[in-house]
């Protein structure tokens, strides 16, 4: 039955692509992310679904897009460096084979990235992306979230549609990317035009919120407290009662804490006290590790390098009992560990340069996610005053502060999970530079004209930009 | 059953805003920078 709706689902989105082009894009961005093909058992899992909609969502712009306002940024060579870059290392990997296994989806994660910018060429575009990610996402998020609150949930048994730990369904990365997606959801809560924000949508909208802080409870991933309290302190850049906010929070957190879990409060406290935790300990041991690998392959050792480290870990147990503390130490030896942190598996599998680029990448997107908030929050300060300049300049300065917000949040998520090429982060990426370039074609002086309006309301004249 | 729930759910809301999408003229050509009287801005 589900298997039925799913391949009756995914065949009348393509279907409606034969109308709007556009669809695939937006049926590749859900195909990435939800897998349905995984979710399946027989009908669409046999089927290379995520090839033909790429396929045919890069056909749709070839052939019937129109692509005189398709810019190729700056950004999207940066991608296209990194893709050239691993594509080399790959070929001169330490392990050749596993390399290959992850080359296979990261190229494609990257090539979409570069893609997906140029097809991002109206409002109503950039708009469908977010919505998209953030529904596509939250089937994901929904499942989880309901499943912490009947469970209390549990690291590495809660159980989304799909249990093999790939893409957004393993438990770290989700717990990060959840959280990233909070600013997102509550964009397209307040500004989107599909659904335009009624009461509805904004309660969804806070429901999905709502899901998306518990899958780091049921997950109990410690990353996603962190990223939590990340996205808490850059929210205060963006409220307009910042004492109302901090209480609020404080009150939600005096109110929550009781009913968490307790595996979840004891592993949580584990963030302060690391040395008896062999997870955290092998963590900097793999990290010591990779700064020598680094020394000796300065330029990388290719995809999965991490496979030949070494380590030996101590970790150390206090128990205290009255005035006497005994302090158990513990020698751990383990092999193959892998680099969880996307710094250092950037680093140990393309080098400096490698890790150079992606840090290129990752901050020039910061940096222009803030031009385009101080322009169009001073814009959209002075169109709340200037007569039918309406709500149309207030969606950009909110939208650039969103895709910021959740790419910090990344950026501290990735800290401790090697999630550098995640493809749900890449499009973040792409969006970006959709956002970026088509910002700065409609606010170009030279741009006097939209498009030949086609089917231009009658009456209502072109207004100059 | 709470997959079913969520599935469903997120999948009818994207089956929705993809039937909507296909419907406006604007998704492929903006067809005005400033103010789209068709589309309001709150419910």
């Amino acid at each position: 039955m589900l298997d039925l709706a799913l391949a009756a689902f995914v065949l009348g989105f393509l279907a409606l692509g034969l109308r709007r082009p556009f669809l695939w894009v937006l049926a590749y961005l859900y195909i990435d992310i939800v897998a349905p093909q995984k979710i399946s058992y027989f009908l669409l899992a046999s089927i290379p679904l995520s090839l033909i909609a790429f396929l045919a969502a890069f056909a749709g712009w070839l052939l019937a897009d129109d692509k005189t306002d398709s810019r190729f940024t700056a950004r999207q060579g940066m991608l296209l460096a990194l893709l050239i870059y691993c594509g080399v290392t790959t070929l001169t990997a330490d392990f050749p084979v596993e390399a290959a296994d992850k080359w296979a989806w990261v190229w494609k994660a990257l090539v979409f990235a570069i893609f997906l910018p140029l097809t991002l060429r109206t409002r109503l575009r950039i708009e469908a992306a977010v919505l998209f990610m953030v529904l596509a996402a939250g089937s994901i998020v929904i499942t989880g979230a309901i499943k912490t609150l009947a469970s209390g949930g549990g690291y590495g048994s809660l159980h989304f549609f799909v249990s093999d730990n790939t893409g957004l369904y393993e438990g770290s990365i989700i717990s990060c990317v959840a959280v990233a997606v909070i600013p997102l959801v509550l964009w397209v809560a307040r500004h989107g035009t599909v659904f335009p924000p009624d009461k509805r949508v904004r309660l969804f909208g806070y429901a999905l919120v709502f899901a998306c802080l518990l899958i780091p409870v049921g997950t109990q991933a410690r990353t996603g407290l962190l990223c939590i309290g990340l996205l808490g302190v850059l929210s205060l850049r963006s409220v307009k009662n910042r004492f109302l906010y901090v209480g609020v929070i404080a009150a939600l957190g005096l109110v929550v804490v009781p009913f968490l879990p307790s595996t979840y409060t004891e592993r949580m406290s584990t963030i302060e006290n690391h040395a008896g935790d062999q997870s955290a300990s092998t963590r900097l041991a793999v990290w010591a590790w990779t700064i020598d690998y680094a020394k000796d392959h300065p330029l990388g050792g290719g995809f999965d390098s991490f496979r030949s480290n070494r380590l030996v870990i101590q970790t150390t147990d206090t128990a205290t009992a009255g005035n006497t503390s005994a302090v158990a130490v513990n020698t751990v030896e383990d092999r193959g560990r892998a680099f969880h942190s996307s710094y250092f598996e950037m680093l140990g599998e393309q080098g400096w340069p490698g890790l150079a680029l992606w840090l290129a990448l990752q901050i020039s997107g910061l940096w222009q996610m803030e031009r385009l908030r101080a322009r169009w929050g001073k814009r959209a300060l002075a169109a709340r005053g200037a007569p039918g300049a309406g709500p149309d300049a207030q969606w950009q300065a909110p939208l650039a502060t969103a895709l910021q917000q959740a790419q910090f949040v990344y950026l501290l998520g990735s800290a401790f999970v090697g999630i550098a090429y995640q493809p749900f982060i890449l499009m973040l990426i792409g969006l970006q530079c959709g956002l970026w370039s088509y910002l700065r074609r409609i606010d170009s002086p030279d741009r006097a004209v939209i498009r030949p309006p086609l089917r231009l309301t009658p009456g209502a004249e072109p207004l100059m930009p | 059953m709470i997959d079913y729930f969520a599935i469903g759910l997120t999948h009818l809301l994207m089956a929705l805003a993809a039937w909507r999408l296909v419907m406006r003229d604007d998704l492929d050509h903006e067809i005005k920078p400033d103010g789209d009287p068709k589309e309001p801005g709150g419910a």
